[in-house]
C-alpha cells in the first residue's frame, strides 16, 4: 500500500555511473563547481569517478558538504550545478545529482568515516534547530575542535529533512545515516527542547562562546478564510504526519485539493497520489510560465496523475466547498473535497529568541550577525535561497565567521595578557 | 582526506611518490614541469635531449588517435622525435628545476648517435645537476638509424652506449627499452652489463592506427603521405605489463629495478605496474589528454588501496604479483566455473545469448517469451564470454566443478576477487 510512497527511484550502478561520468567534459575552471552553492565541487568528484577513484570522490563531497547524500537527492540542480554545465552545449547536462548519489551510497556501503573531530579547543557553541543549516554548522565546528550542543524542539533531528521532504524523494534511512555521522562526530543533540520556552537564550549565551539560531520556517501559513475548518490541513503538517507514519495514513478521502504552486504543493499532491488518493487537484496561484516549483518536481507531479490548474486564487470557502477565481480571465470554479491542503508558504516562529524577522520570513539584512555579538542566524532565516544546499552554504559560512571571531578574540586576549 | 606515505626509493634516489612525467612534450620546459610539480608529480623524465649536431625537424600535424565507439584516445599515435628546444636551454631548465624544486626528481633523458655523443650528453646533464639519467634507446620514429629503436633492438650497441654514459657520469642510469622486439631480456641484460642501473619501459609501439581512406595513406597525413610511428596510451598497457613481467621472470633479473611506462591513467593502472615490479611510474598520453591534474586521483586512489591492503609502504607490494603469473602450461586445468545469471538484474537484452552462440559454445538457452537466458551446463565450458558482454553485470562466477575424473576440492579454487563485481 505505501510502497509507492516509500520507494525511491533506482540509482546508478558501477557501469552506468561510469557511462554518465564519461559524458562529463572534465572542463577547465569548471562552471558546475562554481555554480554549486555549497562548493561541493562536482567537477572534482566526477573526475575522481571517471578515474575509478570513488573513495576519493566521496572525500571531496563529504569534506565540502556535511549533507552530501541528501543534497544529491533534493538539490534543485536545474537551478545550480546542472544549469551551468558545459555539456548543455552538446545535449543535456551531466546528471550531477545522480553521480553524487552513487558516490555517497558507495561511501555508506564502504562504511567510510571521512570527517574526524578536531582536537578540542575548549570552546563551546550552541545551535538552535537541527535542520540542515544547524547540522552543517555543527559539522564544521566539530571538525575545528569545538564542543557542540544542538537544541531541537522536535523529537527527532533534521528539520524539514525529517518532517517535510517525502520518503520517495529522500528516504528517512539516508537522513538518519547523515545525522548519525554527525552525532558520531560529537554533536550533542537535546531533543524535545524548545529554546525560548524550555530553555532560554540567556542560558545558552551564558554557557557558550556563541549561539547560532537556525530555526527555519517551521510553521505553515494559513489563509484567514481557511482558519478553523475541519477539512483543512497544512502542507507541512500533512507531510510530517505521512513521513512519520511511513505512509500508513488511513483517513484519506477519494479526492483532495491542494492549494499552492511551489515545490511543497507538488510534494503534497504527489504524495497524495502515491497514497492512492484517486483525484488530486492542485490549484496554483501562478500560471505555468511563472511557476515556482522546479521543472523536475512539476514533471513528477504530472506523471503521478495530479490535475494542475494554474492561475487560480481561492475566493470563498464554505465547509468542504472552495471557490476559485482566475487571476486574469473571467473564470470561476468550485471544488468540493473533504481534504483541502494548504501549501501557501511557511513562516518563522522566533518567539523569545530576540531575532527580528521581516515579511519575507528572514532577517531584514544580509549576513549572519545579529544585534547581539554572540548570537548568529543561519539557514532559511538568513537571506539567500531557501534550499538545503543553501542551508549547507550558510552553515559553512556562519561557522567560519564564528570561528574567526572567537579565534581573533583569543589572540587579542593573549596580546593584552602579554602586555601586562 | 586520507594521508599515506607514497614515497619510494629507486636506484638510491628518494621519490615523494612514484608518479613521474615520462619523457615527451608533457615535460618539455621549465614552466610545464613546475606546474606539474605544484600539482603533485614527484619528478620528471625531461623531454629527450639530443646532441647539438642532430637537427630536429618535425612534421605537422603529428598525432592520431584510435577510438572505439564513443571513447576517444583508446590509443594515441605520434610522430615526434626528441626535444626541439636548443641544448643550452634544456640544460638551463634542468638546472633551474633542481634549484627551485630540490625535493623533486629530475631525470635527464638523453639520446646520442655515437659513443662520444652519449658520453658528452651524460657529462652535460650531470653538470646541470640532474638526479638521474634515462637513455632513450627506443624512439621508433627517428629520422636517423643511429638513434632510437634501431639502436635499442641491437644488444651490442646498447651495451656500448650504456658504457659510454657510464664513463660520462656517476649518476644512476636507466635504459629506456623499446617494445618493438620479441624478447626484451637480451637488450635489458646488455644495458645492465654496459653499466645501466635499471630499466625504463615501454616506449611507444610501432603502429598504423587509422588510414585516410580517401587519400589512401596512414594518418596523420603529411602532404599526402603517412608513416609507421609510435603508439601509446591505454591500448598499450597490456603490452607494457607483459614486458615488465617477462623482465622480472628472467633468471637473475628477479629484482630488476624498473620504471614502468605505458597507458597509465588511474590508480588501478599504477597498482598493476607496481605489483609487477615497477618502482616508479611514468606517464605521457593521459596527461596529454587530461592534464597534470590526473595525478591527484592516482595518488589518492593508491592511498586508499594501501589502506585496504593494510600496508604502510609501497615497497611491500612492488613485484607482489610476479610469482603468481606463471607459464600457461602450469595453470590448473582440472576445473571449470559456470556463469551465474541473476535474473533480477537481467534486463533481457540477449547479448549473452548472441555471444555464446556466435563466439563460444551455444550453451545459453534463450526463453523467447520471458526474454531470459539460462545456462545449459552440459554445453557450457565456463569461458565467461557471457559475463564480459552483459551490460548490467547480471552474470558472475558461479558454481565451481571439477572436470570428470580430476582430483581436487572445488571449494579450494580461488576465483576472481569480489572487487571486480561489487557495488
Ligand atoms: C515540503 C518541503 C519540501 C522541500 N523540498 C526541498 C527540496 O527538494 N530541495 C531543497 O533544497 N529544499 C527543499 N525544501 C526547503 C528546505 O527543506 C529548507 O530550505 C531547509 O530545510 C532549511 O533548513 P534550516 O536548517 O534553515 O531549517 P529547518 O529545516 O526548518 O529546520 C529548523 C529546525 O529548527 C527547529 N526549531 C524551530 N524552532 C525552534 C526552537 N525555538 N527551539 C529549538 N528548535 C527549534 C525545528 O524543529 C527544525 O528542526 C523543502 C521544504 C519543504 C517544507
Ligand atoms: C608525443 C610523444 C612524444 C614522446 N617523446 C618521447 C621522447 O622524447 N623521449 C622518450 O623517451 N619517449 C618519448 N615518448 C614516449 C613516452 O615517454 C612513453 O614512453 C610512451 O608514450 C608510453 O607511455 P604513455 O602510454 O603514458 O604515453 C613520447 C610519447 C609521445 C606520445
Ligand atoms: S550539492 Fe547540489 S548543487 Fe551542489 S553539486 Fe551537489 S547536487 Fe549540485
Ligand atoms: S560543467 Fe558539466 S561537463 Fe563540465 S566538468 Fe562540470 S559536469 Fe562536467
Ligand atoms: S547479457 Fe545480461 S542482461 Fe542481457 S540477457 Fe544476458 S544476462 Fe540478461
Amino acid at each position: 500500500m505505501t510502497k509507492k510512497y516509500e520507494t525511491e527511484a533506482p540509482g546508478y550502478t558501477m557501469t552506468t555511473v561510469m557511462e554518465e561520468a564519461a559524458r562529463c567534459l572534465l572542463c577547465h575552471d569548471a562552471p558546475c563547481s562554481k555554480a554549486c552553492p555549497a562548493d561541493t565541487d562536482p567537477a572534482r568528484f566526477i573526475r575522481s569517478v571517471r578515474f575509478n577513484n570513488v573513495k576519493g570522490a566521496a572525500e571531496t563531497i563529504r569534506e565540502n558538504n556535511a549533507l552530501g547524500a541528501i543534497c544529491a537527492r533534493v538539490c534543485p540542480t536545474e537551478k545550480y550545478c546542472e544549469l551551468a554545465c558545459s555539456r548543455t552545449g552538446i545535449d543535456c547536462p551531466i546528471d550531477i545529482g545522480g553521480i553524487q548519489r552513487y558516490v555517497t551510497d558507495f561511501e555508506q556501503a564502504a562504511k567510510m568515516d571521512i570527517l574526524k573531530q578536531g582536537k578540542s579547543n575548549g570552546k563551546h557553541i550552541a545551535i538552535v534547530g537541527s535542520g540542515p543549516a544547524g547540522l552543517q554548522v555543527a559539522t564544521t565546528m566539530l571538525t575545528k575542535g569545538y564542543a557542540v550542543d544542538i537544541y531541537e524542539k522536535n523529537e527527532k533531528a533534521g528539520g524539514y529533512l525529517t518532517y517535510g521532504i517525502p520518503e520517495y524523494r529522500l528516504p528517512n534511512d539516508i537522513v538518519e545515516y547523515e545525522i548519525k555521522r554527525i552525532i558520531n562526530l560529537g554533536a550533542n543533540i537535546h531533543y524535545n527542547t524548545t529554546v525560548g520556552d524550555d530553555i532560554m537564550m540567556d542560558d545558552l549565551k551564558a554557557n557558550n562562546d556563541a549561539v547560532v539560531v537556525a530555526v527555519g520556517a517551521s510553521e505553515s501559513k494559513v489563509l484567514p478564510m481557511f482558519a478553523n475548518n475541519e477539512n483543512v490541513e497544512t502542507a507541512v503538517g500533512f507531510l510530517a504526519r505521512v513521513k512519520e507514519a511511513k505512509g500508513n495514513i488511513t483517513d484519506l478521502p477519494e479526492n483532495a485539493v491542494v492549494i499552492g504552486g511551489g515545490d511543497v504543493a507538488m510534494d503534497v499532491a504527489t504524495t497524495l497520489r502515491r497514497l492512492d488518493v484517486k483525484n488530486v487537484t492542485d490549484m496554483a496561484y501562478e500560471e505555468f510560465d511563472e511557476f515556482k516549483a522546479s521543472k523536475k518536481e512539476l514533471k513528477g507531479t504530472r506523471e503521478a496523475g495530479v490535475t494542475i490548474v494554474d492561475g487560480y486564487v481561492p475566493t470563498a470557502v464554505n465547509g468542504n466547498e472552495v471557490t476559485f477565481k482566475h487571476r486574469h480571465i473571467d473564470s470561476e470554479m468550485t471544488i468540493k473535497s473533504n481534504k483541502i491542503i494548504l501549501a501557501v508558504g511557511q513562516r518563522v516562529n522566533a518567539a523569545n529568541l530576540n531575532i527580528t524577522i521581516d515579511k519575507h520570513e528572514e532577517v531584514p539584512y544580509a549576513g549572519y550577525g545579529t544585534a547581539d555579538p554572540k548570537v548568529f542566524v543561519t539557514g532559511d532565516i538568513a537571506q539567500g535561497d531557501k534550499t538545503v544546499v543553501w542551508a549547507v552554504r550558510k552553515g559553512k559560512e556562519v561557522a567560519e565567521q564564528i570561528d574567526k571571531m572567537i579565534m581573533d578574540k583569543d589572540k587579542e586576549a593573549d596580546l593584552v595578557g602579554g602586555n601586562e | 582526506m586520507i594521508k599515506k606515505d607514497l614515497s619510494v626509493d629507486f636506484l638510491g634516489v628518494h621519490f615523494e611518490n612514484p608518479f613521474l612525467l615520462s619523457s615527451s612534450p608533457v615535460g618539455n620546459c621549465y614552466e610545464m614541469c613546475a606546474k606539474a610539480f605544484d600539482e603533485g608529480w614527484a619528478g620528471v623524465a625531461f623531454k629527450t635531449i639530443g646532441p647539438k649536431h642532430f637537427k630536429v625537424d618535425e612534421v605537422s600535424p603529428r598525432f592520431d588517435e584510435l577510438t572505439k565507439e564513443g571513447t576517444p584516445f583508446v590509443g594515441f599515435k605520434n610522430m615526434e622525435q626528441i626535444a626541439e628546444h636548443p641544448l643550452e636551454q634544456n640544460l638551463h631548465d634542468l638546472k633551474k628545476l633542481k634549484e627551485n624544486y630540490p625535493t623533486k626528481i629530475i631525470i635527464a633523458s638523453i639520446m646520442g648517435t655515437n659513443e662520444q655523443d652519449w658520453e658528452e650528453l651524460a657529462q652535460l646533464v650531470t653538470e646541470a645537476k640532474a638526479d638521474m639519467i634515462e637513455m632513450n634507446l627506443s624512439c621508433p620514429q627517428m629520422t636517423s638509424h643511429d638513434m632510437g629503436s634501431d639502436v635499442g633492438t641491437n644488444p651490442e650497441l646498447v651495451k656500448k652506449y650504456c658504457a659510454a654514459v657510464r664513463r660520462g657520469s656517476d649518476l644512476p642510469i636507466l635504459a629506456k627499452m623499446t617494445p618493438n622486439i620479441t624478447d626484451m631480456v637480451p637488450a635489458a641484460k646488455a644495458s645492465m652489463d654496459g653499466g645501466a642501473d635499471g630499466i625504463a619501459t615501454i616506449n611507444t609501439v610501432k603502429s598504423i592506427a587509422n588510414l585516410d581512406i580517401d587519400r589512401k595513406t596512414a594518418l596523420p597525413t603529411v602532404d599526402g603521405k603517412g608513416s609507421v610511428s609510435g603508439f601509446s596510451g591505454k591500448a598499450v598497457k597490456p603490452i607494457a605489463l607483459r614486458f615488465i613481467q617477462q623482465l622480472r621472470e628472467a633468471a637473475g633479473m628477479e629484482q630488476l629495478p624498473i620504471s614502468g611506462i605505458g597507458g597509465i591513467e588511474t590508480w588501478q593502472d599504477a597498482a598493476e605496474f607496481l605489483l609487477l615490479g615497477a618502482t616508479t611510474l611514468q606517464v605521457t598520453t593521459s596527461v596529454m589528454q587530461y592534464g597534470y591534474r590526473i595525478v591527484e586521483d592516482m595518488k589518492n586512489g593508491l592511498m586508499h588501496y594501501m589502506e585496504e591492503q593494510g600496508i604502510d609502504h609501497l615497497s611491500e607490494i612492488i613485484g607482489a604479483a610476479n610469482k603468481s603469473i606463471v607459464p600457461v602450461d602450469s595453470l590448473n586445468r582440472d576445473y571449470k566455473v559456470y556463469p551465474k545469471i541473476d535474473w533480477d538484474k537481467c534486463i533481457g537484452c540477449g547479448r549473452c545469448y548472441i555471444s555464446c552462440f556466435d563466439g563460444a559454445h551455444q550453451a545459453i538457452q534463450w526463453n523467447e517469451e520471458a526474454r531470459r537466458p539460462t545456462v545449459d551446463i552440459d554445453k557450457c565450458v565456463g569461458c565467461h564470454l557471457c559475463n564480459l558482454v552483459c551490460p548490467v553485470g547480471a552474470i558472475s562466477t558461479g558454481e565451481v566443478v571439477m572436470k570428470p575424473g580430476r582430483e581436487g576440492n572445488p571449494e579450494d579454487i580461488k576465483i576472481e576477487s569480489p572487487r571486480l563485481t561489487h557495488f
